[in-house]
């Protein structure tokens, strides 16, 4: 009897547990989820918490091209919470570029990005700063590769260089004698792209000829001087291409006091705000440049992921900005503008 | 305990048959409708696991073709900046005249229909570009609301933090389209990145009814619901129109994001697979009733419980047939008990088969059998042995011996002698009584040799020179008063021997012993009387005859030799078969009848 109670109890036991899993609204029956993760962080890119002090350093701070890059750059800053200090030598001048990185090392700085005037001298300075600890990077004019992490480089330097001389060919009509004037014969970028402009002149337009090639040290006046100089000295001078945002200014100034609007041609890179009225007035035909607000802003926005422990990535998309391309340690920000009377006004820098 | 003491009682006060039937049922009906229904409840627990494992698989794969789909229109705002002139147009504030801004209109309004309208993506319902207070629009199907305009203006100068593109949901949004379509809203801030400024926002409406597509490839169930939904559980899109914009309340209590579920909210049991994308963090959630799921197991149950009822209405049909078969031998048993109880035993109990049953009513055939062979022996002997004493009786006072033993009398009168008168009276007075007084079966052995002594006298006085007789007891002294033998049993042998004797020869000489002897059929000392004479002896054939005769229970008549045998039969009787009359007879020399009883002291 005892053992028939004991089987009546087993099947009670079995029936229950049958009837038994059906607890709570809910009953789990399969589950892919691995351990919980938050992925959808990864939507918002919330910046993270930490805070840096970035120091852009220009080539000159009273260059306009210069403080636009310093908005950009600002803007920035404040988004991520970074203090953004922008600190430079007035006018290109290499050495007391060095003499500020110099102090800014010893303000302990998070990160360097310097525009260098000039590649080589920059380097034991900013050498000491990385030996501190302090993460060095170049925007907008390089240094030697080893004296700095990568390159925030705004356009191709062939693709600029070789546009550059198109539009110059292009606004002469493809013959004639020209000049180029230039920032400082030192800096590395600048020498780029007059090589790739000589490239594109010997490969294209045998009709033209280059008379000199002039510094301007980044000077507009003294890029003024010495355009008003080249106009006097060759009275068959057709057309004037800068390569620093310095140049087409003084030269548009010169020709238009010359009163030779329109017969010498005036095209480089500039910013359209000082080139207005000049492009309007047909002092100049057009000029070339990028947004260096957008330069600006990309450089922080690389700094502070680079002091998260992020490099930059080919093909990335940054907010606000878009894709940047990244050839080796150089990050390229985008395609060069133009910009000619017609479209002029639309752009703010 | 009361439970169990009630049941122990019950159960074993049933009958027979019921507890075997109810032993069946815990033994067979029990397990296996247990069986059936733990297989039944296995397999469409295994057919929802089944589905509960690979529909969130598909979801994975549709919430991926779904996001990707998303991401290419995510895409489209971009084509936007492409166009210089359409940037130029956005970046311009104000107007010196309308036609200048009606211009404008005309230009980026064509553009638009050029670039989404036309282009190749059939997804995209409507674009809407707001800028500086401007709308600039192309649309395939128009806005029920006729404030449209007002409400898009809202978005126009919205601002996050980035330029990505992001996803209004139907909820946010509270205008519907003429054709009622689901669709959600792509804002685009348009930012430009040159002059680092917001230029305005761009809305792309985008039909959602690609889901559809997606979705129909692998669930064509219309009883399945599926919906997507935002990861706060705004309900983006639902295959029930009515829905859409709505929230899922239950989100939160979703035990897993990734996977399959069983859910009694709303009181239907329904299986739920979640799927919630990385990219968008869009969940997509397929429902579907477990009825649905278990449809086609359901035909498979009910034929098993259909041939299930079958196997135990036929199983038990067999159970109460093997039982009743069990049962009614049984019955038919204690029936037949209670007329053998009732005193009738000519009962004969037929059960085939040679199983248990047919073994005990076989045993209770033998039993009454040998009850009934009993009874019969008993009374046959019974009849033998009142048989046996009247012919004793009989013996005792035979007519034929009186009237010679008066006739000897007489002539001894006659004669004038007187003392061997006096004597044969004395004699004959005492052998009457010793017949008539003590109606025991047995005397001892003192008062049947006492008997034999004086039938042999008497015998003596009529024969004279004819008769000698000697008899020996070898026995002690107190012996011949308290051992007892059966009474009558010398003097029908002795008769015997003078009737026969006397026939052939002209003398007979008649000697008795009785001694104590070992016997060698009973095992043990007994008492043995040995009858001799030395008369003719007995022919081989009659001899034969008569050791036949001794030796089977019946009786012949009163033949010659019955008080032999009737001797023999008394003794076998009383005492069994090891006991009993031998005869030894040499013919011309004479008989020796062995009497043979077992030693007895007391009366039996």
């Amino acid at each position: 009897m005892f053992r028939r109670m004991v089987l009546l109890l087993a099947f009670f036991v079995i029936l229950c547990a049958c009837g038994n899993g059906k607890s709570g609204p809910y009953e789990v029956v399969f589950s892919m989820d691995g351990p919980p993760n938050s992925e959808s962080a990864s939507i918002t890119a919330v910046p993270a918490g930490k805070r840096y002090t970035i120091a852009i350093v220009p080539k000159g701070v009273e260059i306009p091209y210069f403080q636009y890059a310093a908005e950009g750059a600002r803007e920035a800053g404040a988004e991520f919470g970074d203090e953004v200090i922008f600190e430079g030598p007035r006018n290109a001048d290499a050495e007391e570029q060095i003499r500020i990185i110099e102090d800014l090392i010893d303000r302990k700085v998070d990160l360097l990005a310097v525009s260098a005037n000039d590649p080589d001298k920059l380097v034991p300075v900013l050498r000491k700063a990385k030996q501190q600890g302090i993460r060095v990077i170049t925007w907008d004019a390089d240094t030697e590769p080893p004296a700095r992490e990568f390159f925030v480089n705004m356009v191709e330097p062939e693709t600029l260089g070789r546009h550059l001389m198109d539009t110059m060919a292009m606004s002469m009509g493809e013959s004639g004698e020209f000049a180029i004037l230039t920032g400082s014969l030192a800096a590395a970028n600048l020498n780029e792209w007059l090589r790739w402009i000589r490239v594109q002149h010997e490969e294209f337009y045998p009709n033209m000829k280059l008379l000199e090639v002039v510094p301007t040290d980044d000077d507009q006046n003294k890029a003024y001087e010495e355009a008003r100089r080249l106009l006097a000295e060759y009275p068959n001078l057709k057309g004037l291409l800068g390569n620093s945002s310095v140049g087409p200014p003084g030269a548009a100034k010169a020709v238009r006091e010359a009163g030779k609007a329109g017969r010498v041609k005036v095209v480089g890179l500039s910013n359209p705000n000082l080139m207005a009225e000049y492009l309007r007035d047909d002092s100049a035909q057009m000029a070339t440049l990028w947004s260096p607000k957008k330069l600006g802003y990309l450089t922080v926005v690389l700094a502070h992921r680079y002091l998260d422990g992020a490099k930059p990535a080919d093909g990335q998309e940054i907010d606000k900005v878009g894709s940047i391309r990244v050839n080796g340690d150089m990050v390229i920000m985008g395609e060069p503008l133009d910009f000619t009377k017609d479209n002029v006004d639309q752009y703010d820098f | 305990m009361i439970f169990k003491r009630g049941l122990t009682f019950r159960f074993r006060d049933m009958r027979l048959s019921s507890k075997l039937i109810v032993t069946y049922l815990l033994l067979t009906v029990i397990p296996l409708s247990l069986l059936g229904y733990l297989t039944y409840a296995q397999y469409a627990r295994s057919v929802e696991a089944q589905i509960g494992e690979y529909m969130p698989k598909f979801l994975y794969q549709a919430n991926a073709d779904i996001a990707k789909h998303m991401n290419e229109l995510m895409k489209l705002p971009e084509m936007l900046f492409n166009s210089e002139d359409s940037l130029a147009i956005l970046r311009r504030s104000h107007y010196g005249n309308r036609s200048d801004m009606n211009r404008d209109r005309y230009i980026l309004n064509g553009y638009l229909t050029r670039t989404y309208m036309a282009g190749s993506n059939p997804d995209l319902i409507g674009v809407y570009v707001l800028s500086n207070g401007r709308l600039f629009q192309s649309a395939k199907i128009s806005f029920r609301e006729q404030d449209w305009q007002q409400s898009l203006q809202r978005y126009g100068e919205q601002w996050g933090r980035d330029d990505r593109t992001r996803i209004l949901l139907p909820g946010q949004i509270d205008l519907r389209f003429a054709s009622d379509v689901p669709y959600v809203f792509l804002l685009k801030p348009l930012f430009d990145a040159d002059n680092r400024k917001l230029l305005g926002n761009m809305l792309i409406a985008v039909d959602l009814s690609f889901i559809d597509g997606i979705l129909h490839n692998f669930e064509t169930n219309e009883r399945a619901q599926l919906w997507v939904m935002d990861g706060a559980g705004q309900i983006v899109y639902h295959t029930d129109r009515s829905k859409i914009g709505q929230r899922d309340p239950e989100i939160s209590h979703y035990p897993v994001k990734n996977g399959s579920f069983r859910s009694m909210a709303g009181g239907e049991s329904r299986l739920v697979s979640v799927n919630q994308s990385q990219a968008l963090g869009w969940v997509l959630v397929h429902s579907i009733p477990a009825k649905v799921l278990t449809e086609r197991t359901d035909f498979v149950r009910n034929v098993t419980i259909f041939v299930f009822a079958g196997i135990v209405l036929v199983t038990s049909l067999i159970a109460v047939l093997f039982s009743w078969n069990v049962t009614r031998p049984l019955q038919r048993l204690s029936s037949l008990m209670k007329t053998v109880e009732r005193g009738n035993f000519e009962v004969d109990l037929k059960v085939p088969g040679g199983d248990e049953v047919g073994t005990l009513a076989r045993s209770f055939n033998s039993m009454i059998g040998t009850i009934r062979e009993l009874i019969r022996e008993n009374y046959q002997i019974e009849i033998r042995q009142k048989e046996a004493e009247l012919y004793a009786l009989q013996s005792q006072i035979n007519p034929h011996f009186m009237y010679n033993t008066l006739e000897t009398i007489g002539m001894a009168v006659e004669e004038g002698e007187r003392e061997p008168v006096v004597e044969m009276v004395t004699l004959l007075g005492r052998m009457l009584r010793f017949s008539v007084s003590n109606q025991s079966k047995s005397v001892t052995i003192g008062e049947e040799v006492q008997h034999v002594r004086d039938y042999l006298t008497i015998q003596k006085y009529r024969f004279e020179d004819r008769l000698d007789f000697a008899i020996e007891l070898h026995l002690d002294d107190r012996e011949p008063h308290t051992m007892y033998t059966p009474k009558f049993i010398l003097q029908p042998v002795v008769e015997n021997a003078i009737k026969h004797g006397l026939e052939m020869r002209k003398t007979l000489e008649i000697r008795i012993a009785v001694s104590r002897e070992f016997g060698a059929r009973s095992g043990k000392t007994d008492l043995v009387m040995r009858v001799r004479d030395n008369g003719p002896g007995i022919p081989d054939e009659r001899l034969e005859q008569m050791e036949r005769m001794l030796r089977s229970a019946g009786y012949e008549g009163r033949s010659n030799g019955f008080g032999l045998s009737n001797v023999n039969a008394r003794i076998v009787m009383m005492h069994g078969p090891q006991y009993g009359i031998q005869i030894h007879s040499i013919k011309g020399l004479g008989t020796e009848v062995t009497i043979r009883i077992p030693v007895m002291h007391a009366l039996e």
